[in-house]
């Protein structure tokens, strides 16, 4: 039966398998989709801890209503609108709290913990290094400045790649809603990195 | 088209989220207006620029989010998935023929294995998921034969672990078979980052110079590069970082070119930064390739 289980299963015939309550087939959905779902969280949020609470959430939510996957759209759109979902209700709550929550002050200043979690790049000449911090803070703080709807297209779009039709379809939207946003989005960002040009 | 409209369709068409028809319309616009052509260079430098947000590292908290979550769907109350899935798998097992001369007994206990090794917990001794099996395999063929037996045949992979020192000859060949392995960057990520002490060796240094050149991850790149930094100055490396500051499509990877090519002055690299002040959008790298150029007393620009 191990066999079985471990050959490839067509996505359709996995969801399926999972929505008759097979935990190896909701986990292997799970698996497939996870990683990208927790590094637009991370990437979103810029917080760990709020990045684990919408992976639980999303992936909480999928469990309880896979049952009502009707294959009227791909799994991975259906996935994603729950995801999102959960992303703009925590940035809603962000701005409503007027948090910044990857900075947090100590002793020596303020730190943002988003940025220790960076990918520890090459070693260069602290010149370019320098740089690098420079507008990779620049960068944060102008995604910061945008709408949680404007962020969310934006990082959809322009890091996740996604078309703009599914972007729309994602966020219950019309393709060219989600096109107005990213125009929006895009001004913002390019004003606010002028500095950088 | 006016400038101002040809200018608001920049982020889209960089996208490649505009029609063919304002597609044509556009490049034939630039190819008329320098205005819009210097403004659409400032567009996609802007557009580069926007990588060096830094990507997150979210490995470690992934395999902590999947434990949490399983641990949260045990817990589950019964009624949800679980209990919808016992309730369908009772339904489809009632499909099934039941020839009349077998004993009942027999298929109820049959049923009661079945059912208490699939739904048994953990702990308990029940199945472990399927992801956690170290054995993974794909059904190639199946053949009936006429006796009512059938003939299936499986691929199977079964995992090993091999250790050894990096300097033994069957490490290596197994790291550098995970260099060319297409479908897992973190492998060759991992296997480059144990490779680089060893580029001394030939073979080593030249599936470095090949993950540098072809690879398509620019993670794999940069690790690769990183392995080439004590040999900046062999002429096979420097061909090879010239074409990548030249062509990498990645600023960072382009970044750490610029910065190796330059560890060693020597004339053959004048042309190579005169090249990328032509063409070069990211401003870091322009402003490297003019310092060098300017120390090395060079014109900026060909005439």
């Amino acid at each position: 039966m191990g066999a079985i289980l471990a050959a490839p299963l067509d996505e359709a015939d996995l969801i399926r398998t999972a929505q008759r309550g097979d935990q190896d087939a909701f986990e292997k959905l799970v698996r497939t989709y996870d990683q990208s779902v927790l590094r637009l969280a991370m990437n979103l949020l810029r917080s760990p801890d709020e990045a684990r609470d919408v992976y639980q959430e999303a992936f909480l939510k999928v469990y309880r209503n896979l049952h009502s996957f009707r294959f009227d759209c791909s799994f991975h759109t259906w996935l994603y609108r729950i995801v999102t979902n959960v992303c703009l209700d925590h940035l809603r709550r962000r701005k409503v709290r007027k948090e910044e929550s990857t900075v947090v002050e100590t002793p020596d200043g303020p730190v943002d913990q988003a940025a220790r979690l960076t990918e520890e790049g090459p070693s260069g000449n602290p010149e370019r290094q320098a740089w690098n911090r420079e507008l990779s803070e620049g960068i944060r703080t102008a995604l910061d400045a945008l709408t949680p709807r404007e962020r969310t297209v934006f990082e959809l779009r322009h890091y996740e790649g996604m078309r703009l039709r599914a972007i729309g379809e994602i966020l219950g939207t019309t393709e060219e809603a989600a096109k107005n946003c990213l125009f929006r989005a895009t001004q913002k960002m390019r004003a606010s990195l002028e500095t950088f040009a | 088209m006016k400038c101002a409209e040809i200018i608001d369709q920049f982020s889209f068409y960089s996208y490649g989220e505009v029609s063919s028809e304002l597609e044509e319309r556009i490049e034939s616009h630039l190819a008329e207006c320098a205005a819009c052509r210097l403004e659409f260079a400032r567009h996609q430098a802007f557009m580069d620029s926007l990588d060096q947000r830094g990507e997150l590292n979210e490995g470690a908290l992934l395999i902590s989010c999947r434990a949490d979550l399983r641990r949260r769907l045990t817990a589950q109350p019964a009624g949800s998935q679980r209990w919808t899935g016992l309730l369908a798998s009772l339904r489809d097992f009632s499909h099934f023929h039941i020839p009349l001369r077998v004993p009942v007994g027999a298929m109820a206990l049959l049923a009661l294995g079945w059912f208490g090794a699939r739904y048994t917990p953990e702990k308990f001794g029940g199945m472990r998921a399927g992801l956690a099996q170290p054995m993974f395999s794909n059904v190639q063929s199946i053949q009936q034969g006429d006796s009512g037996k059938v003939q299936i045949a499986v691929d199977e992979v079964q995992r090993r672990v091999v250790t050894g020192d990096l300097t033994e000859p069957r490490i290596q060949q197994l790291l550098l078979d995970a260099v060319r392995d297409e479908s897992n960057p973190g492998v060759r990520v991992e296997s480059i980052g144990a490779l680089k002490n060893s580029a001394e060796s030939e073979e080593v240094r030249r599936a470095l110079i090949d993950a540098v050149s072809h690879d398509p991850n620019a993670g794999v790149r940069l690790k690769a590069l990183e392995g080439l930094k004590p040999y900046a100055g062999d002429p096979s490396v420097r061909k090879t970082l010239a074409n990548v500051l030249l062509k990498d499509e990645n600023p960072g990877v382009r970044v750490q070119a610029i910065d190796l090519l330059t560890t060693h002055h020597d004339d053959s690299i004048v042309g190579v930064l005169q090249d990328v002040m032509q063409k070069e959008d990211d401003g870091y790298i322009r402003a490297r390739a003019r310092n060098l150029l300017e120390t090395m007393k060079a014109s900026v620009g060909t005439y």
